[in-house]
């Protein structure tokens, strides 16, 4: 809480819930914090997709600047960490439409869920890859 | 608490807007919304994509010329931007406080709102142009 809040004029040491550092490290919650992470790499990394139809709307001389770019090693690096960030989240999306529906909340499913999404996600991201690499 | 007895402020007043704003529950459900739309437009587009990489500028042009993949790009960009909008709005209401929240949450809109018009005038400006 900022400290103009009306309700404290003066501190008075009260306990704390206990925070992040003393619990015991899990899978389910390393996936919710990646949800998030993976969540604002893609926030950042919408600027890419507006480049690039920026880019296509232009002319061949910013299309080809930008297509230079992301066939450089750098970018596909980010491409490739944007591909993941993508269907890593999507697939927490999923995870999180189904808990919120309800299920997969005790004690297999719950670890199952968060493992498919991990292993999901990166086996899309490479299938996706693959399929570039193969069409291109 | 002997603050709380001098004061002349009614207990009603003092906890008067600490507490929830009550519409919490729209931000969340606008986010399943667009996250279940998006599991369709973010697939349907990743496809789209994939038939532009053995494209060059006059083909990426062509394709995104037509209807259906300049919808489609349309649709994902903008429920995309609006949907990270409103994830980006909860992670602020989460870790910002004060008068950096409400910079933060500007920001927030501005950053989208940009991102989404560019998308917007580019896949227009490709179709009409």
């Amino acid at each position: 809480m900022a400290s103009s809040d009306p309700t404290s004029p003066s501190p008075a040491a009260r306990p704390l819930s206990p925070h992040l550092s003393i619990y015991r490290f899990t899978l389910t919650m390393a996936m919710s914090i990646a949800h998030r992470i993976t969540g604002v790499g893609l926030y950042v990394g919408t600027l890419l997709l507006a480049w690039f139809l920026l880019a296509a709307s232009m002319d061949a001389a910013a299309f080809a600047h930008f297509a230079g770019f992301i066939q450089s090693f750098f970018g596909r690096l980010i491409l490739f960490g944007f591909t993941w960030a993508l269907f890593h989240h999507l697939l927490g999306g999923v995870r999180h439409l189904i808990m919120d529906a309800g299920y997969g909340m005790n004690e297999p499913e719950r670890e199952q869920l968060a493992q498919a999404t991990l292993i999901g996600g990166l086996v899309l991201t490479l299938v996706v890859w693959a399929i570039g690499y193969a069409v291109r | 608490m002997s603050e709380t007895e001098k004061s002349m402020r009614s207990p009603l007043r003092r906890a008067s807007y600490l507490g929830s704003a009550r519409r919490g529950s729209q931000d969340v459900w606008l986010t399943h919304v667009t996250a279940a739309a998006l599991i369709v437009l973010a697939s349907g587009f990743v496809l789209m994509l994939l038939t532009l990489l053995s494209k060059d500028y006059n083909g990426v042009r062509a394709e995104l010329g037509h209807p259906l993949p300049a919808l489609l790009t349309l649709l994902f960009a903008l429920v995309a931007i609006f949907h990270m909008h409103l994830g980006m709005r909860s992670i602020i209401l989460d870790y910002v406080d004060g008068h950096a929240r409400e910079w933060a949450l500007i920001a927030n809109i501005c950053f989208a709102g940009a991102v989404a018009l560019a998308c917007a005038y580019a896949v227009l400006r490709i179709g009409f142009v």
